[in-house]
């Protein structure tokens, strides 16, 4: 094996091993009807769930204490915010940044498909609301 | 009776007596995976998870390979819960269109959201689940449904029931989990999923097939021609993953191949409203999924929309404007030395149908054959329901291959298997035989279709 090769190789294998599971083509549409903590494969897995600590409505940043430590979330234009109203036995609906309150339960979906992402955009954030608005 | 089934008919019933006297009604234990599948498939066709009545097999019937068309549509009683729209006032505006759904076989779908039910909706065709196991993995991650992210959660095979109960199975349009369904819990999710992955092949072809039939024949040589036919390119051997010349691998892949673009498409021609489908992701990206082509030949019609009704149709389709002139016949014309996408004659196209269908029926055929051997091996109850999908498989042979005009031969003996898989049916003690001799007339049927 040549060095040029094996360069090759060491690093086709860094980024195999580095780049973790591939993002999903998951269908976000249905995905908003999914109350907190029931997301098939993902909750519990690729997601965070905690209590609102804070949020930095000009940086579009929200904290989430949750089991594994603080967790800032970014919002970005792409990330969907929907409220979870199924213990309520409402239809969950599409939110804002507005209604992320501190104290109330949020499940964090960060962006791509990666385990124990500590901070970084959401791609959704679901929100349980336990009484009426 | 003739005097010889008559002593065997004896004999058979003698030996019962001597062995029923001695026999324990306890049955061996299924292996675990065996248990789970059971489960699923009890799952698929019962379980209606607290809804409108649905169930999965309300689309994706095992009668009619899992999916369904106007044909079978027609066979239903009114009140089948698919036509609930029809029958449930809180589902008669924006759940369904009855009309496109009897004449095309559409469903609805609010794949861009839920927000404006009334003008944001596809209408798509019921891709069936048969050969899962080699046309969802992909790269870029699973896979699923018509533009390849069909679920959920992870948008793996295993989430997809969540994202279909909520879509198909709610009982008014508020989907309130709890109230107008329930959602699959994951131990059902396992078994749904172990059930999906257990129907139709295991494995992709390995072609070239030896093929016997001279249209067929060709028809193969014009699939597997990256210069002529250039459909091994999306679909290597015939399943649903892509190998792209310059790109290597792509698994199962999505591609926009302008389908959304032809003209005088069925549905859109009623005058009913049916919005443009972009596919992939939300905004879409045009992109759909590719699907298997073994399985093709008897799950008509074909594509996202049910817009041909033909196998020649579809293949046909590629020769044409639309395609030749979306982003994968562009990217097709790119690496071609003349510059050119697909460009087939008549002949052609029907050859490579000839091929499709061929491929279509060698699989019916192993699948009957499966099930004749599992009858043979299991109790009268179970055996029916076995012999009967057997004979539907092989329904699907003549019907597939006499479409084409092909292999005459071979549908004589598929008729005569069929004529014994109906006995089967029907023979108390004779069941088991007449099963081992529709399993010859199967092979007879094969070795005119293949060496």
């Amino acid at each position: 094996m040549t060095i040029r090769r094996f360069v090759v190789a060491l690093v086709g294998m860094s980024v195999l091993l580095g780049g973790g599971p591939p993002a999903p083509s998951a269908q976000e549409m249905t995905e908003q009807f999914i109350p907190v903590g029931q997301s098939p494969g993902l909750s519990g897995k690729y997601t965070v769930i905690g209590k609102l600590q804070s949020v930095n409505a000009r940086e579009q940043i929200c904290s989430v204490a949750s089991a594994v430590g603080i967790v800032n979330a970014k919002i970005t234009e792409r990330t969907k915010i929907w409220l979870d109203r199924s213990l309520l036995r409402q239809p969950n609906v599409k939110g804002t940044i507005a209604d992320l309150k501190p104290g109330l339960t949020v499940e964090v979906k960060p962006e791509g498909h990666q385990s124990g992402a500590p901070s970084g955009p959401a791609e959704w954030i679901k929100v349980q609301v336990a009484a009426s608005p | 009776m003739r005097p010889r089934e008559l002593v065997s008919t004896a004999r058979v019933v003698l030996c019962a007596v001597v062995a029923l006297s001695g026999c324990k009604t306890v049955s061996p234990p299924a292996d675990r995976l065996s248990q789970l599948i059971a489960k699923g498939r009890d799952l698929f066709f019962n379980e209606t998870f607290a809804g409108n009545g649905r169930t999965c097999g309300t689309c994706h019937p095992a009668e009619n390979n899992f999916t369904i068309d106007p044909a079978f549509i027609a066979t239903l009683p009114k009140d089948n819960p698919l036509f609930v729209a029809e029958f449930n006032p809180d589902l008669k505006e924006n759940f369904e269109n009855p009309a496109l759904m009897r004449e095309f076989g559409l469903i609805l779908e609010n794949l861009d959201g839920f927000d404006d039910l009334k003008n944001k909706f596809v209408m798509r065709g019921v891709p069936h689940t048969l050969g899962l196991r080699t046309s969802v993995q992909s790269p870029g991650g699973p896979r699923t449904g018509w533009s390849g992210d069909g679920a959920p959660g992870d948008g793996s095979l295993r989430s997809f029931a969540t994202g279909a109960v909520i879509q198909h199975f709610t009982k008014t349009l508020n989907r309130i989990p709890g109230v107008d369904f329930r959602l699959p819990t994951g131990e059902e999710l396992d078994a749904l999923e172990a059930f999906q992955l257990s129907l139709g092949r295991q494995q992709d072809l390995a072609l070239p097939l030896r093929l016997k039939g001279t249209v067929p024949k060709r028809g193969q040589e014009i699939f597997l021609d990256n210069k002529l036919g250039k459909c091994n390119i999306c679909h290597v051997n015939a399943g649903a993953t892509a190998n792209f010349p310059g790109r290597g691998s792509l698994g199962n892949a999505n591609f926009n191949t302008g389908v959304e673009d032809l003209p005088d498409q069925p549905a859109r021609l009623t005058g009913k409203r049916v919005p443009p489908d972009d596919g992939f992701r939300s905004p879409g990206d045009g992109t759909f999924n590719i699907p298997p082509l073994v399985e093709a030949a008897d799950t008509g019609p074909f594509f996202h929309n049910n817009a041909i009704e033909t196998i020649e149709g579809a293949v046909g389709f590629y020769d044409g404007e639309a395609f030749n002139n979306s982003p994968a016949g562009q990217a097709l014309a790119k690496i071609d030395p003349n510059g050119k996408g697909i460009e087939l004659d008549g002949t052609q196209i029907v050859a490579i149908a000839a091929f499709l269908r061929v491929i279509n029926v060698l699989e019916n055929i192993r699948q009957s054959i499966e099930l004749l051997e599992t009858s043979r091996a299991v109790s009268s109850t179970e055996r029916a329901g076995l012999l009967a999908r057997a004979a539907r498989e092989t329904d699907d042979s003549i019907r597939v291959l006499r479409g084409g005009g092909l292999h005459a031969e071979a549908v004589a003996h598929l008729r005569e298997a069929r004529r014994l898989e109906d006995k089967a049916v029907r023979s108390l003690f004779f069941g088991r035989r007449y099963a081992q001799e529709a399993i010859r007339e199967q092979k007879k049927a094969r070795a005119f279709l293949v060496e």
